[in-house]
C-alpha cells in the first residue's frame, strides 16, 4: 500500500514535470508583458484581449472549428460507407481497391503537395475554405480500422435486418453504425485532432487572412515578431495556449477512446 | 436483397478521392518532374532528366539528405530505447500508470506549432528557461538556435518529447501481448530482471518495435512544422530537412520543375527503405502475438 502510494507521488511528479512546457504556456500567458521583462508576475488577461481582439485568433479559432468539423463528417461519412461495403460485400475489384487505400497510409503525403495545389488552382479554390477542406476529406486510416471493426461485428445481425427486408442503406444506418459508434468516434476524434493540427497544407494553401486556421496564425504571430528577444512572449503564449487549449480539454474528457483507436489500430 | 452496385456506389466517394489528391498527383509529380515550369507561364517544356541532374548536382540537396538522415539516425533508436523502457515500466493498469500514461501522451496530440514556439522560448538565448537554468549552474549561456552544433539536436529534442507518449502507448499494447506464463516461466527459472527484458520482452515485442520503427522513419523523412517555425532550416542550412528545402523550392521559388522532382526522389526513398526493411526486419520478427 505504501509503496503504491509513492509510486503515484513520483508518477504525479514525472509527469508534471514532462509537462512543464505546456504549463509554463499557461502561466506566462496571464503575464503582463512589463512585468515578464522586469522578471516580476502580474496577473492580466489583457494577453488573450488583445489575441481575440487585435491579432484576430477569435476568428481563426472559428476557421480551425469550422474546416477540422467539416473535414471529420465529411471523412466519417467516406470512411464508413466505404468500410461497410468492404467488410461486408464480396465484389470484383474491391480488394483492389481496399488496398489503394490501405496503401495511402504508406505514402508521403508531401508528393501531393505541389500538384493539389495546381488542382485547386485551377478549380480557383485556393484561398477558400473549400480548398482546404477538399484535400483532407478522404482518411486511409479511418477506413481500414472501421474495416476491420465492422468485419468483428456478427453477420448474423444483417442477415437477420435483411430478412425482415432492410436495404443496405438501412442495414448499415441501423445495424453497423449503432454498433461501431465507439469505433466511430475514435476515428472521429483521430481526424478531428490531426486536421486541427495540419499545417502544411493550409500554409501552402491560403494567403487570405481572414482564413487562416489557428496552428497558421500562431505561426504567423510568432515568425512577424522582430527577433527572439524581443517576442511578446506572454501574447505568444496567450495564443499558443488558445490553439493547444480545445484539444487539451477534448483530451482531458476522452483519453481513453483515443488512446483505444490509436492502439487497436497499430496492434492489429 | 441489393444490387450489384451497391459496394461500388458505398466506396466511390472514398476512392474518388483517393484518386484525385493522393493518386493522380503522385502521376502529375512525375510528369511535373520532367519540365521546366514556373508556375504561371503558360507552357511547360519537357526538359528530360535536367531537373534530376541539377538538384543531384546541388549542395543544398545533398546537405539536406544529409541532415535529414542524420536526424532519422539519432531520432528513430532514441525515440523507441526511451520508448520501450518506458512502456515496460507503465505496462500495468494501476491509477499511477494511467496518469503518467495520459500525461506523457498529451503532446502527440497537441498543436506541433504550438509545441515549437513554447520550445523556441525554453531555448531562447537572453529570457529562455533553459539559459537561465545554465546560468544559475554558473554555465554559460548557449546559442541554442543559433549555433549550428545544437539546433538540430534541439529539433531532435522537441520532436521525442512530442512524439514520445504515441511510441509508449503502442509499446504498452504490444506488452500486454504478451502471455504472461512466459514471464511466470521466467521467474520459476530464476531469470534477473534484465535477463528477462532482454530474453523475453524484447524479441517478444519485435512485432511492435518493426512496425514503430517503419512508421517512425517515414514520419522523420517527412519532418517539417517542428524546423519550418524555429528555424527555417537554418543556421546555414544545419536543420534543412527534405520537405522545407522541397517547400522553398515549390512555394517560394516556384521552381515546380525541381521541386517535383525533389518529391519524387524522396518519395522513391521512401517507398524503397520500406521495401529493404521489410525484407531485412521481415526475417526477424518473431513470435507474432
Amino acid at each position: 500500500m505504501r509503496r503504491d502510494t509513492l509510486w503515484s507521488w513520483a508518477a504525479l511528479a514525472a509527469g508534471l514535470i514532462f509537462l512543464s512546457p505546456v504549463l509554463y504556456t499557461v502561466v506566462l500567458s496571464f503575464q503582463s508583458v512589463e512585468a515578464y521583462y522586469a522578471g516580476g508576475f502580474s496577473f492580466t488577461l489583457k494577453n488573450y484581449a488583445q489575441a481575440f481582439g487585435q491579432y484576430d485568433f477569435l476568428r481563426y479559432l472559428l476557421n480551425s472549428i469550422l474546416v477540422s468539423g467539416v473535414v471529420t463528417l465529411g471523412g466519417l461519412a467516406m470512411a464508413v460507407t466505404a468500410a461497410f461495403a468492404f467488410a461486408r460485400f464480396d465484389f470484383p475489384g474491391g480488394n483492389l481497391m481496399f488496398a489503394a487505400v490501405v496503401a495511402t497510409l504508406m505514402i508521403p503525403s508531401h508528393i501531393t503537395l505541389i500538384p493539389n495545389y495546381l488542382t485547386l488552382a485551377r478549380a480557383g479554390l485556393l484561398d477558400s475554405y473549400a480548398g482546404l477542406i477538399l484535400p483532407a476529406l478522404a482518411n486511409g486510416f479511418a477506413a481500414f480500422f472501421l474495416r476491420q471493426y465492422i468485419r468483428g461485428i456478427p453477420r448474423a445481425l444483417d442477415e437477420a435486418a435483411y430478412m425482415d427486408g432492410a436495404r443496405p442503406r438501412q442495414v448499415l444506418w441501423r445495424v453497423i453504425v449503432p454498433i461501431s459508434r465507439p469505433a466511430i468516434l475514435s476515428m472521429g476524434l483521430y481526424i478531428f485532432i490531426g486536421e486541427w493540427n495540419n499545417y502544411i497544407w493550409p500554409l501552402v494553401a491560403l494567403n487570405d487572412r481572414d482564413l487562416y486556421t489557428l496552428q497558421i496564425g500562431l505561426a504567423q504571430l510568432y515568425k512577424e515578431n522582430p527577433g527572439e528577444d524581443l517576442v511578446n512572449w506572454p501574447l505568444v503564449m496567450a495564443a499558443s495556449t488558445i490553439t493547444i487549449l480545445p484539444i487539451l480539454l477534448g483530451f482531458l474528457l476522452v483519453e481513453r477512446h483515443l488512446v483505444r483507436g490509436i492502439t487497436m489500430g497499430a496492434v492489429k | 436483397m441489393h444490387s450489384r452496385a451497391t459496394p461500388y456506389l458505398l466506396v466511390a466517394p472514398l476512392i474518388l478521392f483517393v484518386g484525385v489528391f493522393t493518386y493522380v498527383p503522385i502521376l502529375t509529380s512525375l510528369d511535373l518532374s520532367f519540365r521546366e515550369w514556373d508556375f504561371l507561364s503558360p507552357d511547360r517544356p519537357w526538359v528530360g532528366l535536367e531537373n534530376y541532374r541539377l538538384v543531384m548536382s546541388s549542395q543544398e540537396f545533398w546537405n539536406s539528405v544529409r541532415v535529414t538522415a542524420l536526424f532519422a539516425a539519432i531520432s528513430v533508436p532514441l525515440r523507441l530505447c526511451l520508448a520501450l523502457g518506458i512502456a515496460s515500466y507503465l505496462v500495468r493498469e494501476a491509477l499511477p500508470q494511467r496518469l503518467l500514461r495520459g500525461a506523457l501522451f498529451l503532446p502527440s496530440v497537441t498543436s506541433t506549432v504550438a509545441i515549437a514556439v513554447v520550445f523556441s522560448w525554453l531555448f531562447a538565448t537572453d529570457y529562455g528557461m533553459i539559459n537561465a537554468a545554465l546560468a544559475a549552474l554558473g554555465l554559460p549561456r548557449l546559442h541554442w538556435l543559433q549555433d549550428p552544433g545544437l539546433a538540430l539536436w534541439v529539433i531532435i529534442i522537441v520532436n521525442t518529447w512530442k512524439q514520445l507518449g504515441y511510441d509508449i502507448v503502442i509499446y504498452i499494447a504490444g506488452l500486454q501481448a504478451i502471455p504472461q506464463d512466459l514471464y511466470d516461466a521466467a521467474a520459476v527459472d530464476g531469470g534477473r530482471r534484465g535477463h528477462v527484458f532482454r530474453r523475453v520482452t524484447v524479441p517478444l515485442v519485435m512485432p511492435t518495435t518493426y512496425f514503430l520503427l517503419m512508421i517512425s522513419v517515414i514520419e522523420a523523412f517527412q519532418v517539417f512544422t517542428v524546423v519550418d517555425v524555429m528555424t527555417r532550416g537554418g543556421p546555414a542550412g544545419a536543420t534543412d530537412m527534405l520537405v522545407n528545402l522541397l517547400y522553398r523550392v515549390g512555394f517560394t521559388l516556384f521552381d515546380i520543375g525541381t521541386g517535383s522532382a525533389i518529391a519524387v526522389l524522396l518519395f522513391v526513398l521512401l517507398t524503397a527503405l520500406a521495401l529493404i526493411k521489410s525484407r531485412v526486419l521481415g526475417r526477424r520478427v518473431h513470435y507474432e502475438a
